[in-house]
């Protein structure tokens, strides 16, 4: 660590002390050094600790997260480690450290899409020791037969209650182990032309990104909507690997059976109710919306649902999504599905997932062609139509009247930007009328100034998290990952760092996904004598010049 | 060494450029850590379709073999298919390539222009305040960065006075598509077009200005400038036709190099204008492990950068007999 990153310590430390209010705890532990504290680990000391090789993102990919690393590192050479920081770009990070495992400490983040808000992606793929392989979700490597019962448990409860309980026990076991610090749910503030549009929704996780505020969004000056992300969308092919973004406007053109509602939770769409479970949680009857029609006219049928659910079947990218169906049967506008297994989060994560397309645009198209089929109309029966789309220059889409929630602009235009404080100035300009990103302080500001503009306000169920490698020593045990989430400033990151966007986590799952959280699990606020203890406790010691020990015991 | 041989033999040269040119793009781009999935891993692709991706993609086939397919498909002038965006490369750099030509060719013309004018002036009237003043200029632009130019004009044009949009290359909301001249030809795009343009003229002024004043003193103090003007003939005559003439041999080898490297767009002015060109298709398609599509960018650009130094190399002994071919 370099003297520069000490000096911006300083810096964050002054303003800490200018506004200390609510954040003495957090900050009085910074201060002790090498040597300072009280407290005594083991006597007779073994090898050095090895030293941590910390991944983290370059101030480019992430300068919020970049500026943490720096601190965060500070904070563990002051515990005694040895700290080896190394800056990557996104997709270099994700490779090396999600693909490859070669890492000892890595500060990423988590997405928090809606279809995340169940629990199951949080709990079961994030920690699951069935996940642990190159590329899986459960990058710690973390392995717990006891935590492995409660995930399981909880896919099999279709009762809400109990699998509320299955799921807090599983969060305060995550929290107890730490195999990932979870630092802070990464909300903030979005964009938009209050002068020229009203009637916004920004949701849970997305913002202005969002279904619900994309759908009800109101032009007030003319009859188009027009909306600024930092990226191009890929595909609205429905079958192709999509990324966040391009799901997000696939969605506006193709309905669900379901959809997650504002609130998080599954509500009808083309269905018309709740569907009707049996066997346990093995059979879902759902009937399908009387009346509706694909933008070029043709009905929507419960035969295209079959059809679709099919398709994906078929799908070399998507099968994996449907294959707990194990046979499906239609009688009049009802569709039953049959699982080979109990899955809690089915209708969440299945039959809110799966786009319906219509048969007689698909029909002929076979498995391998899926991924390139070009339906140059993108024909859904959602509640926005494919107009026409030039890449990084516009996409055009038009509302369905006839749609059953038909949405309150006439037309929305995608504008991919070149970067986010472009956008800004383009929404300053008058260009934009909304921007799907958040901007960087200075830009929040100038935004907070102007008359025309104003910013929405979201609160997110993704994370900023620094994952531990258990499968090398020391960070299989977990008092030396918990020592270490003692040493991350969380709520400095949040009200400095981040300028007050986002709320300090514990959990894996947010506080703002209420239903699922649960505000009992054991915090980790920054504390480096809370962590010398830990480490002491563990059976570490320190030599004359403070560095880490293993005892001569272990 | 006549002519002929002497262009053979660059064009053997330049085959053995190109060759070493693709061959170390190939090597560099299977370098950079990451591959074209790992965009898609954090929002939620499996370990199982990641895998269903790369083979997809060919990328779990031995490197050589993957290395004459490459070669393979450049010869036939086939730059394969965007990992990501699912579309043949050729189809997407297309209309990126002619995007940046636009904007670069308007942006170098002007520079180019004004700057041989003006240095030749400045070249011309030495010591005067016009001299000192337009240096003053000259380096004052050349040493603004890109980005801030942009801003500023942005500042001025956008904010302040309002005349010109933002960003963009056309008014969002109308017809998408079209040919060349609807593309390129509406007064729409030209509003568009100016301030990038201006931004990028600012950015290359510099270099012909100062070129064509230092080459124009060197010539002033020619004996046959002094001859010329003892004849009798007028000013003019003399600054255009005798002594501008005979100092803009350097900036031909200058203007092509620019050429070259400009055709590769300029990130800088994409990312502040939004335009939707070359410069920054290549950063996305590097930051997303897109091979192809990166390379073939690449490719493009390198390669005008080559051919126009071969042509400067022509154009050189065309303009100046003195000049023997070696």
């Amino acid at each position: 660590m370099g003297d520069d990153s000490k000096s911006r310590r300083t810096v964050l430390k002054g303003v800490g002390a200018a506004s200390a209010a609510g954040l003495t705890t957090s900050l009085a532990g910074c201060v002790s050094q090498n040597g300072e504290s009280d407290v005594d680990g083991a006597e007779n000391l073994g090898d050095e600790v090895p030293e941590i090789h910390f991944v983290a993102p370059t101030a480019g990919a992430n300068p919020f997260r970049n500026e943490l690393a720096d601190i965060v590192a500070d904070n563990w050479e002051d515990l005694g480690f040895d700290v080896d920081l190394e800056e990557l770009e996104f997709n270099a990070h994700v490779d090396q450290v999600v693909v490859q495992q070669d890492f000892d400490a890595s500060l990423l983040g988590w997405g928090g899409t809606p279809e995340r808000i169940d629990p199951h992606t949080f709990i079961f793929d994030m920690h699951h020791s069935s996940t642990t392989g190159e590329g899986g979700r459960n990058t710690p490597g973390w392995e717990s037969d006891e935590y492995d019962e409660l995930a399981e448990l909880q896919v099999t409860q279709v009762d809400e209650d109990e699998r509320q309980q299955t799921v807090y026990e599983a969060q305060e076991m995550i929290a107890e182990a730490q195999p990932r610090t979870y630092i802070a749910n990464e909300g903030g503030y979005e964009p938009y032309a209050s002068s020229r549009i009203t009637d916004i929704n920004p949701t849970l996780g997305e913002g202005l990104n969002s279904f619900w505020n994309l759908t009800s969004v109101t032009p007030t000056d003319d009859d188009t909507v027009r909306f600024g992300y930092p990226s191009e969308i890929i595909s609205l092919n429905p079958m192709q690997d999509l990324a966040t973004p391009d799901r997000q406007f696939v969605r506006l053109l193709y309905d669900q059976l379901y959809r997650i509602g504002e609130d998080g939770m599954p509500t009808p769409w083309l269905a018309t109710d709740d569907p009707v479970i049996e066997d346990d949680g093995m059979t879902y009857t759902v009937e399908i919306r009387d009346g509706h029609t694909f933008h070029d006219g043709e009905p929507v049928t419960v035969d295209d649902v079959e059809f679709t659910y099919n398709l994906y079947a078929d799908s070399p990218t998507y099968s994996s999504l449907v294959e707990d169906i194990e046979e499906i049967e239609t009688s009049g506008n009802e569709i039953t599905f049959h699982l080979a297994e109990e899955y809690a989060p089915f209708v969440a994560n299945v039959l809110g997932q799966v786009y319906i397309f219509p048969e007689h645009v698909w029909g002929d198209v076979a498995p391998e062609e899926l991924v390139d089929y070009e339906d140059e109309d993108w024909i859904g029966s959602g509640p926005f139509e494919f107009v026409d789309w030039e890449r990084q220059a516009e996409l055009q889409l038009s509302a369905f009247d006839d749609h059953f929630e038909a949405p309150n602009a006439d037309n929305l235009i995608r504008v991919p930007g070149a970067d986010t404080a472009q956008l800004v100035n383009d929404l300053e300009a008058g260009q934009l009328d909304m921007v799907g990103a958040v901007p960087q302080p200075t830009a929040v500001n100038r935004v907070r100034e102007d008359d025309d503009l104003d910013l929405s306000e979201f609160e997110a169920i993704g994370y900023a998290m620094i994952e531990y490698n258990t499968r090398r020593e020391p960070f299989g045990d977990r008092h030396v990952r918990r020592a270490l989430s003692y040493g991350v400033p969380k709520e400095e990151y949040v009200e400095f760092i981040r300028d007050g966007m986002g709320t300090v986590t514990h959990s894996t799952i947010s506080e703002h996904n209420e239903f699922w959280h649960n505000p009992d699990v054991e915090e980790f606020y920054e504390d480096l004598d809370a962590a010398r203890q830990e480490l002491a406790d563990g059976g570490y010691g320190w030599d004359d010049d403070g560095r880490l020990h293993y005892g001569e015991d272990q | 060494m006549g002519l002929r041989a002497y262009v053979v033999r660059r064009c053997l040269q330049l085959v053995v450029t190109f060759w070493a040119f693709f061959t170390l793009l190939f090597v560099l781009f299977r370098m950079m850590p990451g591959d074209p999935t790992s965009m898609f891993i954090m929002d939620g692709m499996t370990p199982e379709q990641r895998e269903q991706r790369i083979a997809e993609l060919g990328l779990n086939e031995p490197l050589h073999v993957q290395y004459i397919e490459y070669v393979r498909q450049l010869l036939t002038g086939d730059f394969g298919q965007s990992f990501i965006y699912n579309d043949p490369v050729t189809s997407i750099i297309a209309v990126r390539f002619m995007n940046t030509i636009v904007l670069m060719a308007t942006a170098l013309i002007f520079a180019y222009i004004i700057g041989i004018t003006f240095g030749a002036l400045m070249g011309w009237w030495r010591d005067s305040r016009f001299e000192r003043g337009g240096i003053v200029v000259t380096l004052v632009a050349r040493s603004s960065p890109e980005f801030w130019v942009g801003i500023v004009l942005l500042s001025v044009f956008v904010f302040w006075l309002g005349w010109f949009p933002s960003s963009g290359m056309r008014t969002t909301g109308g017809e998408l598509g079209g040919g060349f001249v609807a593309r390129y030809g509406s007064l729409d795009f030209l509003r568009h077009l100016f301030l990038p343009a201006l931004t990028g003229a600012i950015a290359y002024l510099a270099t012909p200005t100062l070129l064509m004043r230092s080459t124009m003193l060197d010539v002033l103090n020619a004996d046959f400038i002094e001859i010329k003007k003892a004849e009798g003939l007028p000013e003019r005559t003399v600054l255009y036709k005798h002594a501008a003439r005979n100092s803009i041999l350097p900036i031909v080898t200058v203007a092509a190099i620019a050429t070259g490297t400009a055709m590769g767009g300029s990130v800088v002015i994409e990312t502040v204008f939004n335009w939707p060109g070359m410069g920054r298709e290549m950063v996305s398609a590097v930051n997303n492990n897109d091979y192809p599509l990166a390379m073939a960018a690449f490719f493009l650009m390198g390669s005008v950068v080559i051919i126009m130094n071969f042509v400067a190399d022509l154009a050189y002994v065309y303009l100046d007999p003195r000049v023997e071919y070696e």
